[in-house]
């Protein structure tokens, strides 16, 4: 009654006009979303510069006359694929950066096969992240390089950094990295180690499907899937806003396959005896201890992260042993801060002024 | 600024928004019960066992029509993987042999590694 008495009555006609006019948008612009693909993604230059197994390691061609002495390295979560920093021109964290003249490589991974099953945390730590690394110096002609991990990629990079304290890493920055893997409590009951059984798992599929990985996300936000379809359906009329719907659902549904003793490392060493909070993590035999990381570090944190939430997110600055070390918390969820819209205004500039000063 | 708040499409805008929330809530409650997490695995793993055991039997299936197993196919896969790799190292040896005619990508000239950040070196120190 209330909605009803403030109700414009002399607005009525022109807003059902707009509303008809709408409808018959949604039906042309419906068909056209049935009919033709998505916006290109991961669409900026690159040469693959190195290549093995599940790793692909990429050269960005360089978009700016003079480039900082540093490179970026960009170590991707093993479970997306690395276009979600490289989007669509002008929503790309990569062109972003490279038109602020850094010199930008990724390590980005494919799905491992089936033979790669045997694939353990230790391969990803002690070779895939220090071959590339070993590639960088080469290509770069330059010994020191700033490393960024996009979350689980931000886990790898710890402890790839803790491992490796005495360099070549100059500069870290983390987004959205847990590390205290009890606060992912949604993840932490879904594999509780009571009811799940881990090895039978493993020992049954090999690689875990990505049906597995994306149901697990989805089941965080289970009523997101239909609402988000009942949104589009209302502003498929708004074509930048299916651009943007596209390229979201594209990435978030195009999840990789996990080794299948990577897997096995993460949910006994991570989920249940979360070594890497506890300070007694080890890779391939050698102590993961995040203290003994001394270099720049830059953790940058979402608000409203439904996946990684502040409370396992927050003792990582803490942790390191670092003296020059910030964490900066931005609006936003887990993707929206590094791309799309949000990002282009609060994470990639903060993120430029931090780095710019560290990369000469 | 106009005042929506009566507006029917934002109503019910808003509507699916509280009922997202809402759900998603309620949802998260619930699954975050070990009962969840034991009814959630137990069904799991009937699944992995039953899909072990059908990989198993087609595995067999396979093998007496006279067709190639999957450990025969991945293997082919894993020569092809190969094959591929090579190429890819002669493409970068050929690449790097054109250095001096090319004029973008592998060989290209590169930016020399100049740049200052515009604002000077940082001042360091814990900041949260």
């Amino acid at each position: 009654m209330n909605a009803l008495a403030g109700l414009d009555l002399a607005s009525i006609p022109e807003r059902i006009q707009s509303e008809v006019q709408r409808a018959i948008q949604r039906s042309i612009k419906g068909a056209e979303y049935f009919s033709t693909s998505g916006p290109t993604l991961g669409s900026t230059p690159k040469d693959i510069i190195h290549a093995r197994g599940t790793m692909n390691l990429y050269h960005y061609r360089p978009l700016s006359d003079e480039v900082y002495r540093v490179p970026v390295l960009i170590v991707m979560a093993t479970t997306n694929r690395g276009y979600i920093l490289d989007m669509v021109p002008g929503q790309s964290f990569i062109e972003f950066l490279l038109k602020r003249g850094y010199d930008v490589y990724m390590l980005d991974w494919t799905p491992p096969r089936p033979e790669e099953k045997s694939l353990g945390m230790e391969h990803y730590v002690l070779d895939f992240i220090p071959d590339c690394v070993r590639h960088v110096q080469q290509d770069s002609g330059e010994q020191d390089i700033s490393v960024i991990g996009y979350c689980f990629g931000g886990v790898l990079s710890l402890l790839y950094g803790s491992i490796f304290n005495d360099g070549p890493m100059k500069n870290l920055i983390c987004f959205t990295t847990p590390i205290d893997f009890r606060e992912l409590k949604l993840f932490s009951n879904f594999s509780d180690r009571r009811y799940f059984d881990v090895d039978r798992l493993v020992d049954s599929v090999g690689n875990v499907p990505p049906e597995i990985i994306l149901s697990s996300f989805e089941m965080l936000r289970p009523a997101s899937r239909v609402t988000s379809q009942v949104q589009l359906w209302e502003n498929i009329w708004n074509d930048e806003y299916v651009k943007s719907y596209r390229m979201f659902d594209r990435w978030a549904t195009d999840t990789l396959p996990l080794a299948g003793e990577y897997f096995r490392s993460i949910t006994k060493d991570l989920m249940w005896d979360n070594k890497l909070f506890n300070d007694t993590m080890t890779v391939g035999g050698r102590k993961a201890d995040i203290a003994s990381i001394k270099v720049p570090i830059l953790h940058a944190v979402a608000e409203h992260d439904h996946i990684v939430p502040y409370e396992a997110a927050k003792h990582l600055i803490a942790k390191v042993g670092s003296q020059d070390k910030e964490e900066v918390m931005l609006k936003g969820g887990h993707v929206s801060l590094v791309a799309g819209a949000n990002a282009v205004k609060r994470l990639w500039p903060k993120l430029d002024s931090w780095l710019g000063g560290r990369s000469i | 600024m106009a005042d929506n708040s009566s507006d029917p499409v934002v109503l019910w805008q808003k509507m699916v928004g509280e009922m997202e929330k809402g759900l998603n809530a309620f949802a998260n409650q619930t699954m975050s019960s070990p009962e969840f997490s034991k009814a959630m695995n137990q069904a799991g793993g009937v699944s992995a066992g039953a899909q072990k055991q059908f990989g198993e039997f087609m595995e067999k299936y396979l093998l007496s029509m006279n067709l190639p197993s999957r450990a025969q196919l991945v293997g082919m896969a894993e020569r092809l993987q190969n094959i591929e790799g090579q190429l890819n190292e002669i493409k970068a040896v050929l690449q790097q042999m054109n250095a001096g005619t090319a004029t973008s990508g592998f060989g290209a000239p590169r930016p020399p590694r100049t740049k200052r950040p515009p604002s000077g070196p940082p001042s360091s120190g814990e900041r949260k």
